[in-house]
């Protein structure tokens, strides 16, 4: 990136080249490691001076290598981010973390072991539910995870280095809340492919440059006079993922994502980690807890789903009313990418709640590929059509 | 002062010219085909002939389909969904719900006054479209316009278990060579193939009145088989193909007209009928 480029020019320029800034920091030898979920502490790898690269899928990358590990009938995405690193795209890795969050990231973690060849690996198996015990049995498996990171870096993992990092994360997570404050207004003061841009920049980059880049962005938006457009609907995608600018384009070619629900979005910003006296409690509690990503099993009262559906729909999707209302959302896309079981499992209940609400709601299912984007393009501007009249 | 519809579906490229009292002009239909969807000035330049117009008479024009965006003539650009809906409430006004069957896909729509209000669409793949039965024609070799008149002389009920248009096709060789009679195996992919798109509108809800449109609309086996499938009556226009176009045009004379009526500046395109180029 040249050295001139500030704020949403420089995100942009990282974003379309993500592995250029961990390749120079390994060139000055920094060792990066991989992750594929937000549901890896990225605190732990920040304490011992790791810096975490997010290994992602490019839609436009046709899958063949892959095929080699995985079923076709299988996540898209997973299957795509394998591919990218069966193609070498990820050779700068020092190590990859992977994880149980949902089942396809659980049968890929084998796979990369058995075809990748990074000098450290490790896998935490993170349990499917928010009870206590499970609580418990997380922190466990973050204490084996801090132990082999220790072993690899020969460093102690110290409280005051996990404090600080949760510090530097946590202020990360504040400064994304803050962006997406700018698209509050209407017209949003940034678009949600601006947006995209910028988050998936802080996933290849340390947490304090991150948080630099952050800043400027928030500078220049708040200060620039050319912001997008208003369009006729002010849209809230929810999603598994959305990083990438040609599928967010479809949706913001006839309407404004002022909120994308997502892995590409908040969803792994939208609290802070609390200070606990064992770091690793609070990290354990956040992870867990606070980021909702549909792989977790929650309920108003265990075992009573049919008891009061209401509530139960409240205590899911609850923090999705909140949104609604401050970002004046009139359209909710449940973007569903195919085989995303996790996902599809929650749209009856996630549209009733919408339903619930007063918000008009559709869902669409698409597979992850070029070819895909232009049915896509129809239905989205269909559903802005019904609720634009 | 005169309205276009331009609809540039995947298989049929329509369009269809309207007055300011709403009569149709005339409508046109020709093969989209991989280089019409760059040549929508052609079938325009037919329809305006048709209709002893220039395109300068053309006060707002409206483009639809899949092909949409390569209408480079076009003032506007709005989904086939809500064109559709448009379409079939002016033919007929008590419609609730809608069903077309395209040649890539099969779209089912809920319509309130005459507009679109909910809809879903079939996946990507060619199970439960237009497609299915052209390729299972030609796996039969038989025309495809026969493939609805044969299917009416069934004389027993064949199950097409697969719904995948590769392996239906798989399973009609296997039925042929079984000795199962022609018409017999032609009914079973109409009900195959309304069945499909009947669980389809079941997901959005069906309410009377029910129209059913699309190129698969003109194969009276096919209606008789969605009926069978959803249970209840359906209306079918005269020209199935052309309620896009038609909806499209309807919505170019509203838009026209509102702006007029508010006193607002509309923004057209230049009105020269050029090629579509890439990157335009």
């Amino acid at each position: 990136m040249s050295d001139k480029s500030k704020g949403l020019s420089k995100a942009r320029e990282i974003y379309l080249d993500s592995s250029r800034r961990p390749r120079e920091l390994k060139a000055a030898g920094k060792k990066i490691i991989g992750y594929p979920c937000v549901y890896v502490p990225l605190e732990m790898l920040t304490a011992l001076d790791l810096v975490p690269y997010q290994t992602c899928a490019d839609i436009k990358e046709p899958v063949t290598e892959a095929d080699r590990a995985l079923p076709h009938s299988f996540c898209p995405i997973m299957r795509n981010c394998l591919d990218c690193a069966l193609k070498g795209k990820n050779d700068f890795l020092d190590g990859m973390i992977t994880i149980h969050s949902c089942d396809p990231q659980e049968k890929t973690a084998r796979v990369w072991e058995s075809y990748t060849h990074y000098p450290y690996f490790h896998f935490i198996d993170m349990p499917i539910t928010v009870r206590p015990e499970a609580l418990e049995y997380f922190k466990g498996q973050l204490n084996d995870f801090r132990k082999t990171l220790e072993t690899f870096t020969g460093k102690k993992s110290s409280t005051d280095k996990l404090e600080a990092a949760i510090k530097s994360h946590n202020q990360q997570r504040a400064l994304v809340r803050e962006l997406y404050e700018l698209t509050k207004s209407s017209p949003p003061l940034i678009s949600g492919t601006e947006i995209v841009q910028v988050v998936k920049a802080l996933t290849s980059l340390p947490v304090v440059e991150g948080n630099d880049l952050l800043t400027e962005v928030i500078s220049e938006v708040k200060n620039r006079t050319a912001g997008p457009e208003k369009k006729s609907a002010r849209l809230l995608i929810w999603s598994s993922i959305l990083d990438d600018t040609d599928i967010m384009q479809v949706f913001e070619t006839k309407a404004n994502v002022v909120m994308n629900e997502s892995c590409g979005g908040i969803r792994a910003y939208r609290a802070g980690v609390k200070f606990t006296a064992d770091p690793l409690e609070g990290l354990a509690d956040y992870y867990l807890n606070e980021i909702t990503c549909a792989r977790t099993f929650r309920q108003a009262t265990l075992g009573e789903t049919r008891k009061d559906y209401a509530r139960d729909l409240q205590s899911r999707f609850g923090y999705l009313k909140g949104i609604i209302k401050e970002w004046t959302i009139n359209g909710v896309i449940m973007l569903l990418v195919r085989y995303c079981d996790p996902f599809a499992f929650e749209i009856p209940s996630l549209k009733d709640y919408f339903e619930s609400l007063g918000v008009p709601s559709t869902y669409i299912e698409y597979d992850y590929t070029t070819g895909a984007l232009a049915p896509l393009r129809t239905r989205v501007e269909a559903f802005v059509e019904t609720i634009s009249q | 002062m005169y309205f276009a519809g331009v609809d540039i579906g995947s298989t049929m490229t329509k369009v269809v010219l309207l007055d300011k009292a709403g009569n149709s002009l005339s409508f046109i239909k020709g093969p989209t085909g991989p280089e019409h969807r760059q040549l929508a000035n052609q079938v325009m330049q037919q329809a305006l002939e048709q209709a002893s117009l220039q395109i300068d008479d053309i006060s707002y024009i409206v483009a639809t389909g899949y092909g949409r965006l390569n209408v480079p003539f076009a003032d506007r650009q709005i989904t086939e969904l809500s064109c559709h809906a448009r379409g079939v409430s002016i033919l007929f006004p008590n419609t609730r719900t809608a069903i077309d069957i395209g040649g890539q896909d099969a779209k089912c729509m809920r319509i309130d006054n005459g507009r679109l209000v909910n809809f879903v669409m079939n996946d990507k793949c060619a199970a439960g479209t237009g497609r299915f039965l052209e390729v299972t024609a030609a796996a039969l070799d038989i025309k495809l316009e026969d493939m609805g008149d044969t299917s009416l002389k069934a004389t027993k009920k064949i199950q097409i278990s697969n719904l995948c248009t590769i392996f239906a096709q798989q399973e009609v060789v296997a039925l042929i060579s079984r000795g199962e009679k022609l018409e017999n195996i032609v009914a079973g992919l109409h009900d195959a193939l309304a069945s499909r798109v009947a669980a389809l509108a079941r997901r959005l809800g069906i309410e009377p009145d029910l129209v059913l449109t699309g190129g698969v609309a003109k194969n009276t086996g096919m209606v008789k088989a969605m009926k069978e499938s959803l249970g209840c009556e359906l209306f079918v226009p005269e020209e199935p193909l052309l309620t896009g176009a038609l909806g499209a045009a309807i919505l170019a004379k509203e838009t026209y007209l509102k702006a007029v009526a508010q006193g607002e500046a509309l923004p057209t395109k230049s009105r020269r009928l050029e090629k579509a180029t890439f990157f335009s």
